[in-house]
């Protein structure tokens, strides 16, 4: 279950603004107010944050609404968030105040594409995700066998992702956040 | 007793200083008067400049400055249009002829002189520049249209070291002009400034004790220009100014921060300014330029 959300409706819910864009630190901080209410109001493990119709996305506005999610988390839910509609323009900010905070975020591509990933991810990591969302939810045995690596690189690799929270952890298999 | 501050002839960046020296001690006790008959043309950093300083004796509870407009009526109507007599009219008391032209729709004037002061008034900038900003990046510096959004970025990201950290409101304006002396290419040029704390002051409580001796003005602004370092100490911090260099960086653009006795600039190959000057007069608050030069071949 994804729960949506529409960034440009919560812009203007939060911000009286007649503009669409995403700017300053105090609306960042109201719109992430607004995300962190609802997703603690939802039984969706997955959120999936809409941008399709946001203008502009500085640097200090995506750091309050994309890292501050993410940092804020608590370690002891399930709840997971994921991009959608994001230009070049607002993955390019997204991308680098992620890695000022060594975050990652997914980000959902064309239909039947994997999630292109922002933020601090080294290829390996990059590959075993995009090996999990091909194939489907598996263990480290079986991503292991896929890639031709050792079990404990594939755990390892798949361990940092689901602690990113780019992919779900349940009893030793790893499941895509958008399946 | 009044003391004069020359409006230099030809004000911006470069010719800053002699403006700044013009006040000698800061605040100054006598009544100022700002001397601009001789003015034959002014950047938009040199116009805030003077709004700047206007604001700063206010703010200082000195008595309202003097202003004498400048003798060229060309003069005094471009000035006009920019929206600085607008301004000027509360800070100043003005001597001479002011032409009433609205604020305008001046092809050059991206963004006329505006006030700023808290997040609303960036989301405002923001919102009113895109669409030119876009028409000017692409016709008239001649680059992408994916640079707009970076524009927007760095203007949003300038505007708001105001709201966060001056502690009062500024200004800001940004201008299309041939910097033909410098580039021999047309340039935007994105100025900021503030009357308020000052990088020093700033970041003095975090950062002082970490540089020991070296602490200043110029260390101040290594600190928040190079080494990305924030009064706050929220992690996510210092990002405005990072985010500017590196949509800088990809468009050949240049930064210049004065603030207090200093200026720290990342400087283009184009330009023949120094990075770091110090000791210069002291000029309250911070001053911001961004300098967007039209890409070879793509000027016109």
């Amino acid at each position: 279950m994804i729960q949506m959300i529409p960034l440009g409706r919560v812009l203007k819910e939060t911000v009286s603004t007649p503009y669409r864009d995403l700017v300053t630190r105090p609306t960042g901080a109201a719109v992430r107010g607004w995300i962190q209410r609802a997703i603690a109001g939802s039984e969706a493990p997955t959120t999936m944050l809409d941008f399709t119709e946001v203008g502009l996305l500085d640097f200090s506005c995506a750091d309050e609404i994309v890292a501050k999610l993410l940092l804020d988390a608590d370690p002891g839910t399930e709840q997971y968030v994921m991009l959608l509609g994001t230009r070049e323009d607002h993955a390019e900010a997204i991308d680098h105040v992620l890695n000022n905070h060594a975050l990652a975020i997914a980000v959902v591509a064309g239909p039947g594409e994997p999630p292109m990933l922002l933020g601090r991810v080294t290829p390996e990591l990059q590959r075993v995700f995009r090996c999990v969302f091909w194939s489907g939810p598996g263990d480290a045995g079986s991503i292991a066998e896929s890639l031709g690596w050792t079990i404990e690189r594939a755990a390892d690799a798949l361990l940092t992702l689901s602690l990113l929270r780019l992919l779900r952890a349940e009893a030793g298999t790893f499941h895509p956040l958008s399946q | 007793m009044t003391r004069i501050a020359e409006v230099p002839a030809y004000f911006d960046d470069k010719s800053f200083d002699l403006f700044a020296q013009g006040f000698g001690a800061w605040p100054p006790e006598e009544r100022m008067l700002f001397d601009a008959r001789a003015a034959t043309w002014a950047s938009p950093y040199g116009l805030i400049g003077m709004l700047t300083a206007a604001q700063a004796l206010r703010e200082a509870h000195r008595e309202k400055p003097l202003f004498t407009v400048p003798a060229s009526d060309e003069v005094r109507r471009y000035w006009a249009k920019t929206g600085f007599f607008k301004h000027a009219a509360d800070l100043f008391e003005i001597h001479g002829k002011v032409p009433r032209v609205p604020a305008s729709e001046d092809s050059d004037h991206l963004l006329d002189i505006t006030a700023v002061g808290a997040s609303e008034d960036v989301h405002q900038v923001v919102g009113r520049i895109q669409e030119r900003a876009a028409r000017m990046l692409s016709d008239e510096l001649g680059l992408e249209a994916k640079a707009t959004m970076g524009f927007a970025m760095a203007l949003s990201e300038a505007c708001q070291n105001i709201v966060e950290h001056a502690g009062t409101s500024g200004w800001v304006a940004v201008h299309l002009y041939n910097f033909r002396k410098r580039l021999g290419r047309r340039v935007i040029v994105i100025a900021v400034s503030d009357a308020g704390l000052g990088f020093r002051r700033s970041l003095e409580a975090t950062q002082a004790k970490r540089f020991g001796d070296r602490w200043g003005d110029a260390a101040a602004l290594e600190a928040a220009l190079i080494q990305g370092v924030s009064r706050f100490r929220d992690p996510g911090r210092g990002q405005g100014l990072a985010g500017i260099k590196r949509y800088l960086s990809r468009w050949d653009g240049k930064i210049s921060i004065r603030s207090g006795t200093a200026r720290l600039s990342i400087v283009p190959k184009w330009d023949d300014d120094v990075p770091l000057a110090e000791n210069l007069p002291f000029f309250p608050g911070s001053q911001v330029q961004v300098v967007i030069p039209a890409q070879e071949g793509g000027a016109r």
